[in-house]
């Protein structure tokens, strides 16, 4: 669904992304892990087609992201780092305005709006303006505006920032629900949220991918040394790895 | 066209849940006002003074369009210059300052899109704020009463002559917006802008021969009292025209360039 080859982004002499190649098939919910500064955001924006690459190719649902442009933003929802809101307007006007312009036909536009909020919990606040909300309901609202017009891509960069404890477990629940008939990049720096939520991991470290497989294959990749009777050293945990590959 | 409209009522949407257009609509009224009441002050002391000293002749020439509206249409016309820039500072600035540029970029709208949709809302405040000042002829003319009223063929082409100064400003708004990051920036150099539009007459009154006639033609105000008037030339319109066709297109060119820098 998604094929990014040899992405390469450069600041002058700085290489925020470097080398980056991966592929995400239909229906899988991949984490996008890495510290802050490793690039999860730069690469992110490329792949929704805001920031333009220094080289290498995205294609999503078989579309270059720049060549056919188009094509791909019918397909994609995304929640950048900083929700896109409104502050001036009602969280209802701001989702009719947002499911308007990824045209969503005028019938069904209201229900649609209906739908996603109460999917992220935002009906109880919808008729608020946005300004007045708190960072978590403004964060729900981000996300209820990805998911206008059920796009087949979701590209959430760190979906659960401001939210409580509860409110991340129902975003995690919503987010795995949205399995197998959405495919998901999901970035965080939260470790249990990926062990929770996704089936592969992609790691990230100033700019390069340090380990892409699921989180078995991580674990079995990194397990202790095997004791003398053959069986397997402790098993490490999502941190230790994490530790382990990103510092460098 | 769909998605134009779409962000036009957004914008609409915005202007009038915040103070901005409010604000904006009061002080052109107020000022607005000032004006037409001194005009309306000054005619009627000449009307008086001709019928004192039997002046017929000079009475009959006075009318109300070349006593009062043609000087409030270019009174009405400085007074953009002060408003435009506050209407237009926000439109996208905003957008870029709180990312929000970020939804416009991942959904399916052409930078073009964006861009007549912004200036669709703005020429929508523009008929707005020009529309309240209509009461002053409207006054006019049921004061008035009798046929010699107001000439309301005139009237109407100093308000397009408003109309088209209005929209090439907005439109040179606009493309500042889109330069920056900071509204008060965008506000402040679209304000120096539009006053160079106006002052740049009075470096003509010096001149001579050609460069007089290209600085007359670079004044905006001058174009406008052509209206104000009551005439309608073509190089006015195309002087305005051209303005608004050069402001949005390099407003669509900053749009699009912005993701590249």
């Amino acid at each position: 669904m998604i094929e990014v080859s040899h992405l390469v982004k450069s600041y002058r002499d700085l290489k925020a992304v470097n080398d980056v190649t991966f592929k995400v098939e239909k229906g899988e919910i991949l984490g996008f892990l890495g510290p802050n500064g490793a690039g999860k955001t730069t690469t992110m924006r490329m792949l929704t087609g805001v920031l333009p690459p220094t080289s290498g190719s995205v294609k999503v649902a078989g579309f270059d992201v720049f060549e056919k442009a188009m094509e791909v933003k019918k397909r994609i929802g995304y929640l950048p780092e900083t929700p896109p809101l409104y502050t001036d307007m009602t969280v209802r006007a701001y989702l009719r305005f947002v499911a308007e312009i990824k045209g969503v036909g005028r019938k069904v536009r209201e229900s649609e709006v209906d739908r996603v909020a109460v999917k992220t919990n935002s009906d109880k606040f919808i008729q608020r303006v946005i300004g007045n909300l708190s960072k978590g309901q403004r964060q729900r609202v981000g996300l209820a505006q990805a998911l206008l017009g059920d796009p087949e891509v979701l590209i959430l960069d760190e979906p659960t920032v401001g939210l409580d404890p509860a409110q991340i477990i129902e975003v995690r629940e919503l987010i795995k629900s949205l399995a197998g008939k959405h495919t998901i990049v999901l970035s965080t720096h939260i470790l249990p949220e990926v062990v929770a939520t996704c089936q592969r991991v992609l790691m990230i470290a100033q700019g390069r991918i340090v380990a892409d497989d699921t989180l078995a294959g991580l674990q079995k990749a990194h397990a202790g040394a095997a004791t003398a009777d053959g069986h397997m050293g402790p098993t490490p945990s999502l941190e230790e790895i994490f530790l382990k590959l990103t510092s460098i | 066209m769909n998605n134009s409209i779409a962000i036009a009522k957004k914008e609409l949407n915005i202007y009038f849940a915040t103070p901005i257009a409010y604000v904006m609509f009061t002080l052109f009224v107020v000022i607005g006002s000032y004006f037409f009441l001194r005009l309306l002050g000054a005619y009627e002391q000449a009307s008086l003074m001709y019928m004192r000293f039997n002046a017929g002749e000079m009475a009959n020439r006075l009318n109300f369009q070349d006593a009062i509206f043609r000087n409030l249409f270019g009174n009405l016309g400085v007074i953009l210059i002060f408003i435009v820039p506050f209407l237009t500072m926000r439109l996208v600035a905003e957008e870029k300052r709180q990312k929000t540029i970020e939804l416009l970029y991942t959904t399916p709208v052409t930078p073009g899109q964006i861009v007549w949709g912004k200036y669709l809302a703005a020429l929508a405040i523009l008929a707005c704020a020009l529309l309240l000042t209509v009461t002053y002829p409207l006054l006019v003319q049921i004061v008035a009463k009798d046929a010699n009223g107001v000439e309301w063929r005139s009237v109407g082409l100093g308000y397009l002559g408003l109309f088209l100064m209005g929209a090439a400003f907005m439109s040179i708004g606009l493309f500042i917006s889109s330069l920056t990051e900071s509204q008060v920036v965008a506000a402040l150099i679209t304000f120096v802008a539009l006053l160079m539009t106006w002052i740049i007459g009075w470096a003509g009154a010096d001149a001579e021969g050609w460069v007089r006639e290209f600085v007359t033609y670079l004044a905006s105000v001058s174009h406008l009292d052509s209206f104000s008037k009551g005439t309608l030339d073509l190089k006015d319109v195309v002087y305005f025209l051209s303005i608004i066709i050069l402001g949005l297109f390099a407003t669509n060119r900053a749009v699009e360039a912005h993701r590249w820098s």
